[in-house]
């Protein structure tokens, strides 16, 4: 007898999806025989936004790319610009730099293992590590005034150094981390079922890695050892020689599944404690901004000319900015994003292939996928097919809360 | 292990295979770090169009390639500017050596060959750049719509800077709420 086939759609808005994608499976029982995935749900624009803006006003931009990692697109973007233009940042903003980029990878590891004990359906996983991240937000919101969207980094250095009564924090931070590492590896690595849940599920092999292009913890785990910090350094991590972090070191072998992956993020978190140990001894004296005047460093952009490419080790992958600056403007003429999840959700569809659908959210969130990476124009219409601008729209939402407090007896 | 080759060494062995089709070539070099400070070398190169295909195999023949990104860019003229970015001997300390083509691609014949035969991970890059700027590649598989709706406007195409861009799609979207309450009437 034929096997009924069925059609299970997931997302843009599903409880195993938090973010904005759908993945269109077609069932037979419960095995997966045909996939297909669907971006752009919530695309921006940003880049064309870039393309009409001065360099600095990009740069902000650029943090808003993504929510978690707002370091990394700055980052990618300050070290191709500084390449198409010819500035060079101070020894000391580069080590600062250094330090804010790693404290952000803790934070992102440590926000993915909580995801995906979540997907997982161990939620009390989930909140003792989103605890244990609280710790480096708030040494980031110590150092740079904000949690999220720090606003530090400058086109030729930073804007706020790092001083010596933030040191002693810093420091009590890697003594919590060592300890909290150790006490998530004991709960990851060993625990009997997540190793169940996690072994040979999503998993990827070196060939197929190199194949759909993956970069960053997904190819890492595959035994890839591809890694922007090591491969083309930039900053401290030229001094430090970071080398990347791999299972077959570890444990003798890479299956690139998720189990691997996440012993390579829990290796990583390790790793940057050690750099941000090394940066802090070695953090050399000085200025912290290469040109400190704006207006001057704008006219600077607008007198040259140049191309380039930045690249920065991001916590999901490498993140990729192409610039192009001339034309007497202030900023890029042309600027070109890729962000780790753009290359990362290649590995969806052959993974999903012939796997189970309640493996659907853990083969989802293994890459730690990140949409607003990725999506970056928002097309809505009304019910007659017209578009609808945003201020339409804004004046909607303002009726809709209305209507709602009425309804509800709320005052405003 | 894989032994990485200089930049000079690449150029040549691309000279040797594309000769003429080399239009120029650029080497760069970049001072990184503070405390042990090395150089590290990029190869920008531009080709003549019809040579593109010969020239990413050549690559593949070196090493196998991490594709870093494919763009464009439109000025309004009469010809796209690709580029094309290649990470060779990825993997390696200080080892990778990005490869950047640029080339000019005329308007009227907006058709490249696809890489996804040699990188099926290209796939990705490829469909934004059809659905962004309208070049049409040869022999990908799937053609739909990556981040554009599929019910988006044939022959419009987000990055063009000509008459196929959104410049008529969008030319309402920066109203004020204040002139949308006086079209409709409202105080």
């Amino acid at each position: 007898m034929a096997k009924t086939q069925y059609y299970v759609p997931v997302g843009p808005i599903h409880p195993a999806l938090k973010e904005p994608i759908r993945v269109e499976a077609k069932v037979e029982g419960e095995r997966i025989v045909e996939v297909d995935v669907k971006r752009g749900f919530a695309h921006r624009g940003i880049e064309y936004m870039g393309m009409k803006r001065n360099a600095i006003q990009t740069l902000y931009l650029s943090e808003r790319i993504c929510g978690i990692c707002s370091i990394s697109h700055p980052y990618a973007f300050v070290i191709g610009s500084e390449k198409a233009l010819g500035i060079e940042a101070p020894p000391r903003a580069q080590y600062i730099r250094t330090i804010i980029a790693e404290l952000e990878r803790i934070h992102s590891h440590i926000l993915w293992l909580g995801v995906v004990a979540h997907e997982m359906g161990f939620d009390s996983l989930l909140f003792w590590t989103w605890k244990g991240r609280e710790k480096v937000l708030d040494i980031l919101e110590l150092l740079t005034g904000n949690r999220i969207n720090y606003s530090v980094f400058m086109i030729g250095g930073v804007r706020r150094d790092i001083k010596e009564s933030h040191v002693k924090a810093l420091k009590d931070m890697i003594n919590y981390y060592r300890i909290f590492t150790e006490e998530m590896k004991d709960v990851f690595l060993a625990d009997p079922v997540y190793k169940a849940r996690t072994r040979g599920v999503a998993q990827l092999s070196r060939d197929m890695a190199k194949k759909l292009n993956v970069c960053g913890p997904v190819a890492r785990a595959a035994g890839l050892r591809m890694d922007v910090r090591q491969d083309n350094p930039y900053d401290a991590y030229a001094d430090i020689g970071v080398r990347a972090v791999v299972p077959q070191d570890i444990v003798g072998e890479a299956r690139g599944d998720a189990y691997d992956i996440t012993m390579v993020r829990l290796y990583e978190i390790e790793q940057s404690l050690d750099i941000i140990e090394f940066c802090l001894e070695e953090m050399p004296e000085g200025k912290i901004m290469a040109i400190p005047n704006y207006v001057a460093l704008l006219a600077k952009i607008r007198r040259s000319e140049g191309e380039a490419i930045g690249m920065h080790e991001a916590p999901r992958g490498e993140v990729i900015h192409y610039f192009k600056y001339g034309n007497k403007r202030d900023g890029p003429v042309v600027w070109k994003v890729i962000a780790p999840s753009y290359n990362n959700i290649n590995t969806w569809a052959p993974l999903l292939l012939g796997a189970e659908v309640a493996d659907i959210p853990i083969v989802v969130a293994y890459i730690d996928p990140c949409m607003c990476c990725n999506d970056r124009v928002a097309v809505v219409r009304d019910e007659s097919g017209r578009l609808i601008d945003p201020a339409t729209l804004h004046l909607k939402a303002v009726e809709k809360t209305r209507k709602l407090r009425e309804e509800l007896g709320v005052r405003a | 292990m894989r032994e990485p080759m200089s930049a000079e060494e690449v150029l040549k062995r691309l000279q040797e295979a594309l000769g003429e089709a080399i239009l120029s070539h650029e080497v760069r070099e970049y001072t990184m770090g503070v405390r042990r400070k090395r150089t590290y070398r990029e190869l920008w190169i531009e080709i003549d169009p019809e040579a593109f295909r010969k020239a990413v195999e050549v690559m593949f023949e070196l090493d196998y390639p991490h594709l870093h990104f494919i763009t464009g860019e439109d000025d309004g003229g009469d010809s796209l500017r690709m580029v094309y970015s290649f990470g060779l001997f990825w993997a390696i300390p200080w080892g990778e050596l990005s490869v950047t083509m640029r080339f000019n691609l005329p308007k009227d014949n907006l058709v490249l060959p696809t890489i996804t035969d040699l990188m099926p991970g290209a796939e990705t890059n490829e469909r934004e750049i059809r659905e962004m700027l309208g070049v049409e590649f040869e022999g990908l598989k799937n053609k739909r719509h990556l981040f554009l709706p599929d019910d988006w406007p044939e022959g419009k195409y987000p990055w063009r800077k000509d008459e196929h861009g959104v410049e008529d799609m969008v030319k309402h979207t920066h109203r004020s709420v204040n002139e949308i309450r006086k079209m409709r009437g409202e105080e």
